[in-house]
């Protein structure tokens, strides 16, 4: 068990790989009750969430959900979340547990002039992961009904005996798979949780479901070429260094929090960039290793692991632009050692092989 | 010997830091513990110091990695890196499925060693430490 932003969570359950590759094979569960959510209601709800965020909440219909990020005035990245439209006037903002506090205060200070509702619900509905290429049988035959209708970034209702649940086609995994909002599980009384956790294991116990700790959730994520707030975004970063810049939408008609700094990296270009990088030779790369091209440091990594299923170690970090190809080769300096690597896309494995597109492709 | 769930191997001399020492006709061979090796699980990288490396007692000598951790290997003793276990390059689990035999790490050509045992436990000494360090 290991403390997490104030959480006692527990690195593994069974062994990081055995977790991480349980996932890219079968399926994987994961308590993710730790995240911090809200429910943002009410006649501007989406107008307020349109100045709040970069991302076009005017796109987002009812039943979608979608990445963004919060951004400070400088264009950085206060958090990054998921926002699910549950109905045309309520949303649910999915963010960090280290920024709980954090984006409540900012939300709050924000929300002068909007008749919206705000209301924190993260000890109060349970979130699951469930994730993997048979995550969504499991969830099938756990619920009854056919959860095709929440497909990938999308919403809706899930009922687990008799509990009806929030899901939405999300994770932080790169697979496929599902993540379920349950109501009425305070931190005195999480019943409603015990409930649907144990159906699905239960469930999914002839189809390898595995549950999963910390461990292997940073791993996957790395391996999907995920962020992680605190190490690859932080409010000196902006969406577009983090190559994250799908969800800032600066046409999208109306201003919004960092939108003119925003716009000004677009023109003016971006003094460093995030690239995956894939070591050559054996070793771990680890947050805080410089990153090298013909040994002048060009960067440093801000998470590093070893990945199970590519069977070498992977690093993600801020480079220059001009060294963010594919190919281009680089060292490590992991302690007093440099390890040969290179500018790897992103995700790291390969997408016909793993990842929830592979599902797509199967099923052409 | 077994302490909990940990196995500690009779006739060792240990560290602290959850190191062996197993002396072999005026050499030392020298590993991680079992428990060592639980509690950081599923090694996958060891990184080995190079042949000819002269190391002091307790200093550093190289690392073993998990997929999560990063563990320091002492030397229990001073002396020069003889020989080191290739095999660990390759498949550092071995440390993970056979801590005190073929998970061995280093073998060392000691300098003081009379002199340096005084400073290691011996197993029973070491079942006593981890018994203490297993209540806390």
């Amino acid at each position: 068990m290991i403390d997490f932003s104030g959480f006692e969570m527990p690195l593994w359950y069974r062994g990081i790989q055995t977790e991480c590759l349980a996932v890219r094979n079968q399926a994987g569960i994961f308590d993710v009750s730790h995240m911090g959510r809200a429910f943002i209601k009410g006649p501007d709800s989406e107008a307020f969430l349109n100045y709040l965020t970069p991302n076009d909440v005017s796109k987002l219909k009812p039943g979608k959900a979608h990445y963004s990020v919060l951004c400070n005035e400088r264009g950085g990245v206060v958090d990054d979340v998921v926002l699910l439209r549950v109905d045309e006037d309520v949303f649910l903002l999915v963010f960090n547990a280290g920024n709980r506090g954090k984006d409540l205060k900012w939300i709050e200070a924000h929300r002068k002039g909007y008749d919206v509702d705000v209301r924190h619900v993260s000890d109060e509905v349970a979130m699951i992961a469930i994730q993997g290429p048979k995550a969504r049988e499991v969830v099938e035959s756990a619920c009854r009904s056919d959860v095709s209708s929440v497909g990938r970034f999308e919403c809706g209702n899930l009922n687990f005996n008799g509990i009806d649940c929030i899901a939405s086609g999300t994770g932080y995994t790169g697979e496929d798979g599902l993540e379920i909002f349950v109501p009425d599980a305070t931190l005195e009384n999480p019943g409603s949780a015990v409930k649907v956790w144990d159906t699905l294991l239960a469930m999914g116990e002839g189809e390898g479901l595995t549950p999963c700790g910390l461990g292997a959730r940073d791993v996957l994520r790395l391996e999907a070429g995920m962020c992680l707030y605190g190490n690859e975004l932080k409010e000196s970063i902006t969406p577009f260094e983090a190559g994250i810049g799908f969800v800032v939408k600066l046409d999208k008609g109306v201003d919004f929090i960092g939108r003119k700094a925003l716009q000004e990296q677009k023109l003016q270009g971006m003094p460093r960039i995030r690239v995956g990088v894939k070591l050559l030779e054996r070793g771990v790369p680890r947050k805080g290793n410089s990153i090298l091209h013909n040994g002048e440091v060009i960067g440093e990594v801000t998470s590093g692991t070893y990945s199970p299923i590519l069977k070498c170690g992977i690093a993600m970090g801020y480079v220059k632009p001009e060294f963010r190809e594919p190919g281009v080769k680089v060292e490590l300096k992991i302690r007093e050692r440099y390890v040969n690597g290179e500018v790897s896309s992103m995700p790291f494995y390969d997408v016909t092989v793993y990842g929830w597109r592979r599902i797509r492709t199967n099923h052409k | 010997m077994q302490v909990g769930e940990y196995q500690v191997r009779e006739g060792l001399y240990y560290t602290k830091e959850h190191d062996w020492v197993k002396l072999e006709g005026g050499l030392c061979r020298v590993g991680i513990s079992d428990f060592a090796q639980k509690s950081l699980h599923e090694i996958v990288y060891a990184e080995l110091p190079k042949v000819g490396l002269r190391v002091k007692q307790m200093e550093s000598m190289g690392t073993v990695e998990s997929v999560k951790a990063v563990s320091d290997v002492f030397s229990p003793i001073t002396g020069e890196v003889l020989e080191v276990n290739e095999k660990l390059s390759e498949q550092p689990e071995l440390i993970n499925r056979s801590p005190y035999d073929d998970g061995w790490i280093a073998v060392i050509k000691p300098e003081k060693l009379e002199e340096e045992l005084k400073n290691l436990l011996d197993h029973n000494g070491y079942a006593k430490y981890l018994e203490e360090l297993l209540k806390e």
